[in-house]
Protein backbone atom coordinates (compact mmCIF):
# COMPACT_ATOMS: atom_id res chain seq x y z
CA UNK A 1 0.00 0.00 0.00
CA UNK A 2 1.17 3.37 -0.70
CA UNK A 3 0.04 7.10 0.61
CA UNK A 4 -2.65 7.42 -1.61
CA UNK A 5 -3.32 4.41 -3.43
CA UNK A 6 -1.96 1.07 -3.78
CA UNK A 7 0.90 -1.22 -5.80
CA UNK A 8 -0.52 -4.10 -7.89
CA UNK A 9 1.97 -6.46 -8.49
CA UNK A 10 1.69 -8.02 -12.40
CA UNK A 11 4.33 -9.99 -14.44
CA UNK A 12 5.74 -8.15 -17.53
CA UNK A 13 3.71 -10.84 -19.23
CA UNK A 14 0.99 -10.00 -18.07
CA UNK A 15 1.07 -6.07 -18.46
CA UNK A 16 2.01 -6.63 -22.25
CA UNK A 17 -1.33 -8.85 -22.23
CA UNK A 18 -3.56 -6.17 -20.45
CA UNK A 19 -2.69 -3.59 -22.77
CA UNK A 20 -3.35 -5.53 -25.91
CA UNK A 21 -7.08 -6.07 -24.38
CA UNK A 22 -6.96 -2.48 -23.87
CA UNK A 23 -6.20 -1.92 -26.98
CA UNK A 24 -8.78 -4.60 -28.95
CA UNK A 25 -11.30 -2.54 -26.08
CA UNK A 26 -11.11 0.81 -27.27
CA UNK A 27 -11.11 -0.47 -30.81
CA UNK A 28 -14.30 -1.82 -30.09
CA UNK A 29 -15.46 1.13 -28.40
CA UNK A 30 -15.27 2.83 -31.55
CA UNK A 31 -17.04 0.70 -33.97
CA UNK A 32 -19.86 -0.27 -31.80
CA UNK A 33 -22.64 0.79 -32.86
CA UNK A 34 -25.45 -2.18 -33.59
CA UNK A 35 -27.39 -2.46 -30.91
CA UNK A 36 -28.22 -6.03 -31.54
CA UNK A 37 -24.56 -6.69 -30.63
CA UNK A 38 -24.39 -8.61 -27.21
CA UNK A 39 -21.28 -6.33 -25.78
CA UNK A 40 -22.88 -2.83 -27.09
CA UNK A 41 -26.51 -3.95 -25.38
CA UNK A 42 -24.25 -5.04 -21.78
CA UNK A 43 -22.17 -2.28 -21.72
CA UNK A 44 -25.21 0.57 -22.34
CA UNK A 45 -28.25 -2.21 -20.86
CA UNK A 46 -31.73 -0.77 -21.26
CA UNK A 47 -33.21 0.88 -18.72
CA UNK A 48 -36.83 0.93 -19.20
CA UNK A 49 -36.83 -3.15 -20.62
CA UNK A 50 -41.07 -2.83 -20.94
CA UNK A 51 -41.01 0.48 -22.43
CA UNK A 52 -39.37 0.78 -25.47
CA UNK A 53 -39.72 4.60 -26.17
CA UNK A 54 -38.61 5.45 -22.70
CA UNK A 55 -35.45 3.39 -23.25
CA UNK A 56 -34.36 4.60 -26.52
CA UNK A 57 -34.92 8.48 -25.68
CA UNK A 58 -32.38 7.54 -21.91
CA UNK A 59 -29.84 5.90 -24.33
CA UNK A 60 -29.35 8.31 -26.90
CA UNK A 61 -29.33 11.29 -23.74
CA UNK A 62 -26.64 9.14 -21.89
CA UNK A 63 -25.12 6.00 -24.16
CA UNK A 64 -22.53 7.93 -26.05
CA UNK A 65 -21.61 10.01 -23.09
CA UNK A 66 -21.04 6.21 -21.04
CA UNK A 67 -19.22 5.09 -23.93
CA UNK A 68 -16.47 8.06 -23.93
CA UNK A 69 -16.13 7.54 -20.24
CA UNK A 70 -15.17 3.94 -21.00
CA UNK A 71 -12.87 4.81 -23.21
CA UNK A 72 -11.07 7.89 -21.37
CA UNK A 73 -11.04 5.00 -17.99
CA UNK A 74 -9.44 2.90 -20.35
CA UNK A 75 -6.92 5.10 -21.88
CA UNK A 76 -5.75 5.86 -17.76
CA UNK A 77 -5.60 2.49 -17.53
CA UNK A 78 -3.18 2.06 -20.08
CA UNK A 79 -0.94 4.50 -19.12
CA UNK A 80 -0.61 3.27 -15.66
CA UNK A 81 0.68 -0.27 -17.06
CA UNK A 82 2.77 1.01 -19.60
CA UNK A 83 4.63 3.75 -17.12
CA UNK A 84 5.21 0.96 -14.79
CA UNK A 85 6.92 -1.20 -17.77
CA UNK A 86 10.02 -1.68 -18.64
CA UNK A 87 8.75 -2.85 -22.22
CA UNK A 88 7.54 -1.46 -25.34
CA UNK A 89 4.28 -1.04 -25.25
CA UNK A 90 1.98 -4.08 -26.41
CA UNK A 91 5.07 -6.15 -27.25
CA UNK A 92 6.01 -9.53 -25.92
CA UNK A 93 8.78 -8.80 -23.56
CA UNK A 94 11.56 -11.07 -23.10
CA UNK A 95 11.71 -10.30 -19.22
CA UNK A 96 8.19 -12.13 -19.64
CA UNK A 97 8.12 -13.15 -15.97
CA UNK A 98 9.37 -10.17 -13.98
CA UNK A 99 7.21 -8.73 -11.41
CA UNK A 100 6.52 -5.12 -11.80
CA UNK A 101 4.46 -2.83 -9.55
CA UNK A 102 2.04 -1.37 -11.05
CA UNK A 103 0.91 2.08 -8.78
CA UNK A 104 -2.73 3.11 -8.89
CA UNK A 105 -3.72 5.85 -7.30
CA UNK A 106 -6.65 6.37 -5.29
CA UNK A 107 -8.35 8.71 -7.99
CA UNK A 108 -7.52 6.07 -10.83
CA UNK A 109 -9.38 2.84 -8.72
CA UNK A 110 -12.77 3.09 -10.05
CA UNK A 111 -11.35 3.26 -13.58
CA UNK A 112 -9.29 0.19 -13.36
CA UNK A 113 -11.96 -1.30 -11.99
CA UNK A 114 -14.17 -0.21 -14.09
CA UNK A 115 -12.26 -1.24 -16.89
CA UNK A 116 -11.01 -4.57 -16.15
CA UNK A 117 -15.34 -4.89 -15.26
CA UNK A 118 -15.87 -4.16 -19.01
CA UNK A 119 -13.51 -5.88 -20.47
CA UNK A 120 -14.98 -9.48 -18.82
CA UNK A 121 -18.27 -7.98 -19.84
CA UNK A 122 -17.30 -8.03 -23.75
CA UNK A 123 -15.31 -11.40 -23.13
CA UNK A 124 -18.34 -13.01 -21.56
CA UNK A 125 -20.98 -11.25 -24.26
CA UNK A 126 -18.50 -12.77 -26.97
CA UNK A 127 -18.99 -16.31 -25.59
CA UNK A 128 -22.61 -16.18 -25.43
CA UNK A 129 -22.71 -16.25 -21.53
CA UNK A 130 -25.64 -15.51 -20.02
CA UNK A 131 -25.97 -17.65 -16.89
CA UNK A 132 -24.05 -18.70 -13.83
CA UNK A 133 -24.42 -22.14 -15.32
CA UNK A 134 -22.87 -21.85 -18.84
CA UNK A 135 -21.37 -24.93 -20.01
CA UNK A 136 -17.60 -23.55 -21.48
CA UNK A 137 -15.88 -25.23 -24.04
CA UNK A 138 -12.36 -26.05 -22.84
CA UNK A 139 -10.81 -25.68 -26.07
CA UNK A 140 -11.50 -21.74 -26.22
CA UNK A 141 -8.82 -19.86 -24.68
CA UNK A 142 -10.73 -16.45 -23.92
CA UNK A 143 -12.24 -18.55 -21.09
CA UNK A 144 -8.47 -18.31 -19.70
CA UNK A 145 -8.57 -14.70 -20.28
CA UNK A 146 -11.58 -14.30 -18.94
CA UNK A 147 -10.83 -15.91 -15.14
CA UNK A 148 -7.55 -14.10 -15.03
CA UNK A 149 -8.90 -10.92 -15.56
CA UNK A 150 -11.44 -11.91 -12.81
CA UNK A 151 -8.48 -12.88 -10.39
CA UNK A 152 -6.60 -9.86 -11.17
CA UNK A 153 -9.82 -7.19 -10.33
CA UNK A 154 -10.44 -9.40 -7.28
CA UNK A 155 -6.81 -8.17 -6.21
CA UNK A 156 -7.53 -5.08 -7.30
CA UNK A 157 -10.75 -4.88 -5.04
CA UNK A 158 -9.52 -6.29 -1.91
CA UNK A 159 -6.55 -3.65 -2.59
CA UNK A 160 -8.73 -0.85 -2.52
CA UNK A 161 -10.86 -2.20 0.05
CA UNK A 162 -8.00 -2.36 2.36
CA UNK A 163 -7.15 1.03 1.26
CA UNK A 164 -10.49 2.04 2.99
CA UNK A 165 -10.14 -0.06 5.81
CA UNK A 166 -6.81 1.98 6.37
CA UNK A 167 -8.79 5.32 5.96
CA UNK A 168 -11.63 4.22 7.81
CA UNK B 1 -50.77 55.31 -9.64
CA UNK B 2 -51.74 51.94 -10.66
CA UNK B 3 -52.78 49.13 -8.14
CA UNK B 4 -50.44 46.31 -8.11
CA UNK B 5 -51.35 43.20 -10.22
CA UNK B 6 -51.11 41.42 -7.38
CA UNK B 7 -53.23 42.40 -4.70
CA UNK B 8 -50.77 41.53 -1.28
CA UNK B 9 -52.77 39.73 1.31
CA UNK B 10 -53.95 36.91 -0.73
CA UNK B 11 -52.82 33.48 0.39
CA UNK B 12 -51.45 31.24 -1.57
CA UNK B 13 -51.95 27.81 -1.06
CA UNK B 14 -49.47 24.42 -2.61
CA UNK B 15 -51.71 21.50 -2.60
CA UNK B 16 -49.10 18.96 -2.05
CA UNK B 17 -51.90 16.55 -2.69
CA UNK B 18 -52.62 17.69 -5.97
CA UNK B 19 -49.30 15.50 -7.64
CA UNK B 20 -48.47 13.13 -5.53
CA UNK B 21 -44.72 11.84 -6.01
CA UNK B 22 -44.49 8.36 -7.56
CA UNK B 23 -41.40 6.55 -6.43
CA UNK B 24 -39.46 4.60 -8.62
CA UNK B 25 -36.82 2.20 -8.13
CA UNK B 26 -33.28 1.09 -9.26
CA UNK B 27 -33.49 -2.88 -10.23
CA UNK B 28 -29.83 -4.52 -10.09
CA UNK B 29 -30.17 -8.00 -11.97
CA UNK B 30 -28.11 -10.96 -11.75
CA UNK B 31 -25.46 -11.66 -14.40
CA UNK B 32 -22.80 -14.35 -14.26
CA UNK B 33 -19.44 -12.02 -14.73
CA UNK B 34 -19.68 -9.87 -11.93
CA UNK B 35 -18.00 -10.72 -8.61
CA UNK B 36 -19.58 -11.11 -5.14
CA UNK B 37 -16.89 -8.70 -3.56
CA UNK B 38 -17.24 -6.45 -6.95
CA UNK B 39 -20.99 -5.80 -6.54
CA UNK B 40 -20.65 -5.25 -2.76
CA UNK B 41 -18.30 -2.73 -3.15
CA UNK B 42 -20.09 -0.72 -6.16
CA UNK B 43 -23.37 -0.61 -3.44
CA UNK B 44 -21.17 0.35 -0.10
CA UNK B 45 -18.44 2.87 -2.18
CA UNK B 46 -21.83 4.32 -4.52
CA UNK B 47 -24.91 4.28 -2.16
CA UNK B 48 -22.71 4.78 1.07
CA UNK B 49 -24.43 1.62 2.27
CA UNK B 50 -22.59 0.01 5.17
CA UNK B 51 -20.71 -3.49 4.59
CA UNK B 52 -23.31 -5.46 5.96
CA UNK B 53 -26.75 -3.70 3.77
CA UNK B 54 -24.38 -4.29 0.72
CA UNK B 55 -23.81 -7.86 0.95
CA UNK B 56 -27.49 -8.46 2.07
CA UNK B 57 -28.44 -6.43 -1.72
CA UNK B 58 -25.49 -8.75 -3.43
CA UNK B 59 -26.58 -11.79 -2.01
CA UNK B 60 -30.79 -11.02 -3.03
CA UNK B 61 -29.35 -10.22 -6.54
CA UNK B 62 -27.59 -13.13 -6.66
CA UNK B 63 -30.27 -15.75 -5.24
CA UNK B 64 -33.28 -14.24 -5.92
CA UNK B 65 -32.07 -12.63 -9.59
CA UNK B 66 -32.65 -9.18 -8.75
CA UNK B 67 -32.61 -6.51 -6.07
CA UNK B 68 -34.07 -3.02 -5.43
CA UNK B 69 -30.81 -1.47 -4.68
CA UNK B 70 -32.76 2.51 -5.06
CA UNK B 71 -36.04 4.16 -4.51
CA UNK B 72 -36.87 7.61 -4.84
CA UNK B 73 -37.96 10.46 -7.93
CA UNK B 74 -37.56 9.07 -11.58
CA UNK B 75 -34.58 11.11 -12.43
CA UNK B 76 -32.43 10.64 -9.48
CA UNK B 77 -33.26 7.05 -9.99
CA UNK B 78 -31.84 7.32 -13.76
CA UNK B 79 -28.94 9.08 -12.42
CA UNK B 80 -28.06 5.93 -10.21
CA UNK B 81 -28.72 3.54 -13.12
CA UNK B 82 -26.19 5.18 -15.08
CA UNK B 83 -23.68 4.94 -12.30
CA UNK B 84 -24.90 1.32 -12.21
CA UNK B 85 -24.21 0.89 -15.89
CA UNK B 86 -20.98 2.97 -15.72
CA UNK B 87 -19.65 -0.35 -12.83
CA UNK B 88 -20.81 -2.76 -15.77
CA UNK B 89 -24.54 -3.62 -13.49
CA UNK B 90 -27.39 -4.84 -15.47
CA UNK B 91 -29.35 -1.97 -13.45
CA UNK B 92 -32.93 -1.24 -14.71
CA UNK B 93 -35.51 1.70 -13.66
CA UNK B 94 -39.23 1.09 -12.92
CA UNK B 95 -42.03 2.44 -11.05
CA UNK B 96 -42.79 0.94 -7.45
CA UNK B 97 -45.64 -1.35 -7.23
CA UNK B 98 -48.64 0.59 -5.60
Amino acid sequence: MIADGVRLSLAEIEIAHLVGLIDDFTEVLVTLDDESDPAFARLTPDVYPDDAAASAEFSAATRDDLLDRRAAEAATVRRGLVASSAAEAASIPDNGLEMRDVVIRMSELDAWLRTLTALRLVIASRLGMTTDDDQRDPGDSRYAVYDWLGIRLDGVIALADDLDEGLG
Amino acid sequence: MSAPIIEPGVEESLDLYAAPLEPWQVVVWNDPVNLMSYVVRVFRTYFGYSRDHATTLMLAVHHDGHAIVATGPRETMEVHAQAMHDFGLWATVRKAPQ
